[in-house]
């Protein structure tokens, strides 16, 4: 294999994708530097220092690391079983999973609103017994957030479980284990690079969401609807430099969360 | 009587487009079977159904008496060895040798003593804190020879553990399992689709194919007389001749084949046409020399023919004769030259009456 790269490295074919390829890198790095380079720093520690921006990004930090809890707990059963079952409508619960992805974000919000507002079908029995709502609240922006970033959890962690060679769980089984110890020993420590990657993934694009939570939860704000806000309030200078202290968090916590999950994935044993 | 080590009883099992058949076998206590079959015979399925992961829609399985038909594969107590052998990547070797001793519930202490024993038994406690990705094959055999003993199971089952291995390492690790196997004392079910497995590892050998056993005997008796057609050409025996049957002559059965008569060991007294089938290396060749009685001599047939091919496959020398039909026979090197054949050669072809094998099944299956 390394072999093979080294012989690959200097050819015209990898050259030309390199180059092709910079094309696109470029176009997503220099936005993202323009927003910095306009910004004088002063005006950045001015922006920081309000106790709205701070708790704006809090929330959306919080909001995110739950939505991915949520969706680490509801999207890997359903990752196993479009992975190992063999039921039929496999393929159409796969594209069920895949419908976010398709819808646009704001239709996501009015329907989640239909659905969970205080009258919906769900958020009104919710309500009623759990005392929990989704309109204006913290679980509103995770519900929003959520619904369009599920399906990478369930992708990618499909993607892990499809990759557990079957024989390793049946050696498993014949050496004295039960399906769920199975499941707990062998199936989920080597998916679990798959699954990390799902979460990480996940907990980016809910971080990102801006129009299903503005829909369903304008308030309590998170980072990008407080950045929109001051947009509309205070103009670009505010808003830039709020947009590139989000951008800062989260690539920090991209490069965090990359790092873990690789060193986890060479503790699994990923390389099979 | 001491207890069977399996027994299946006339288990039947569908899958889909595949089914196992009334399929009945039993193997006695530190005995290896060789479950010989081409690819999609049913080897596979019929393992898995003994390690409990198919339950058979009729029939029952017993494992040392104990009947395990509805039992989970948890607690049919097999070890179950896979092509590569099936090491957890995410654990030492250790910790999958630990695997094995899970369910035996082992205080710690006892539990890490029995890991060391059985590294150091195996010869594989240097490794203990590898990771067994960059384990030879021979050390991965080890371990899971190890993990699986670990569980102390009543049953091994193999599922082609060497079908990836090149010939050389094939061949060590065939004459190691061996050893451990005699040792342990532990039967073992072996699937394979190469006759040499079955050759060097089996007691008795069990030729499915369709899903449908055809022949279960020892080494000897399937290699030397295969029961059919399908067995036969399986296991490679070069000449599967079509004959017809002649009263028989005393103990012996006539066939006729082209223009010759041939005599086979044991009499039938079935009529009509028949399949012989005849190994390569029972044949005998010498250059005819004008005062050759042909026919049957004390027990031995001779059949004129011209040689019309000599082929070197490497370690043999594969000659075929036209006798008015085309046998074919094998030689070392040395003796093929010792012999000086060349095609166009005539020559006498020798063979014992009890090397001609009649086939037990309908000419038209051919």
């Amino acid at each position: 294999m390394a072999e093979r790269l080294r012989r690959a490295r200097g050819s015209g074919v990898v050259l030309t994708c390199w180059l092709v390829g910079s094309v696109l890198l470029a176009f997503i790095v220099v936005p993202l530097l323009g927003l910095a380079a306009v910004q004088p720093v002063r005006n950045l520690v001015r922006v920081a220092a309000m106790p709205d921006v701070r708790l704006a990004i809090w929330l959306s930090l919080l909001a995110a690391f739950l939505t991915a809890g949520c969706a680490a707990i509801l999207g890997v059963p359903l990752a196993y079983v479009l992975a190992r079952g063999t039921f039929g409508g496999r393929d159409v619960v796969a594209a069920i999973v895949d419908l976010p992805l398709a819808v646009p974000h704001t239709v996501a919000g009015i329907a989640l609103l239909i659905v969970l507002g205080r009258q919906g079908p769900i958020g009104g029995p919710i309500g009623e017994v759990l005392g929990l709502r989704f309109w204006g609240t913290l679980a509103g922006v995770v519900a929003g957030m959520l619904f369009v970033s599920a399906p990478y959890a369930v992708n990618a962690a499909q993607i892990g479980f499809e990759a557990v060679d079957p024989r390793l769980e049946k050696v498993a089984r014949t050496l004295g284990m039960g399906p769920w110890g199975v499941l707990l020993h062998v199936t989920l420590p080597l998916a679990w690079p798959g699954i990390m990657t799902g979460l990480t993934l996940t907990y980016a694009r809910a971080i990102s969401e801006f129009a299903a939570v503005a829909i369903l939860a304008y308030y309590p704000m998170t980072a990008p609807v407080k950045i929109y806000e001051m947009f509309l309030q205070f103009g670009l200078e505010d808003a830039s430099a709020m947009a590139l202290l989000m951008l800062l968090v989260t690539l920090a916590l991209f490069i965090l969360f990359r790092g873990l999950a690789r060193r986890r994935a060479r503790f699994a044993g990923a390389g099979r | 009587m001491t207890t069977a080590a399996l027994v299946i009883e006339a288990a039947c099992l569908t899958l889909g487009p595949f089914s196992l058949r009334n399929l009945d076998l039993t193997l006695a206590a530190g005995e290896i079977l060789v479950l010989l079959g081409p690819n999609g015979a049913g080897k596979s399925v019929c393992l898995e159904m003994i390690a409990g992961f198919h339950r058979p829609q009729s029939g029952r399985i017993l494992i040392r008496g104990r009947d395990v038909t509805d039992l989970p594969p948890e607690q049919r107590r097999v070890g179950l060895v896979f092509q590569n052998f099936g090491l957890f990547p995410h654990l030492t070797v250790a910790r999958n040798v630990a695997f094995g001793l899970r369910t035996r519930r082992l205080g710690h202490a006892r539990a890490e003593r029995a890991v060391v024993d059985l590294l150091r038994q195996f010869g594989i406690a240097h490794l203990a804190g590898r990771s067994p990705q960059h384990l030879s094959p021979g050390e991965k055999q080890r371990v899971a020879l190890a993990r699986a003993l670990a569980a102390r199971p009543d049953l091994f089952l193999f599922d082609e553990p060497f079908s990836a291995l090149d010939a050389r390492t094939r061949e060590v690790l065939r004459d190691e399992l061996k050893a451990f196997l005699r040792e342990a004392g532990v039967p073992a079910v072996f699937v394979s689709h190469d006759q040499t497995d079955a050759a060097l590892l089996a007691d008795r050998v069990a030729v499915i194919d369709h899903g449908a056993l055809r022949q279960v005997g020892t080494v000897a008796s399937v290699f030397r007389k295969p029961a059919n057609y399908f067995v036969a050409a399986f296991i490679g025996v070069e000449n599967i001749l079509a004959g017809r049957l002649l009263p028989r002559l005393g103990a012996m059965s006539r066939i006729r084949v082209a223009d010759a008569v041939l005599h086979a060991a044991g009499a039938d007294d079935a009529a009509g046409d028949v399949l012989l089938s005849i190994p390569a290396e029972e044949i005998g060749l010498r250059p005819i020399d004008g005062l050759d009685a042909l026919g049957l001599c004390s027990s031995t047939n001779r059949i004129a023919g011209r040689v019309s091919e000599v082929r070197s496959m490497g370690a043999l020398v594969r000659v075929t004769v036209d006798c008015g039909f085309a046998l074919v026979a094998c030689f070392t090197p040395r003796e093929a030259r010792a012999l000086g054949l060349s095609p166009g050669q005539a020559v006498v072809a020798e063979v014992e009456a009890d090397a001609i094998h009649i086939l037990r099944d309908q000419v038209n299956c051919r």
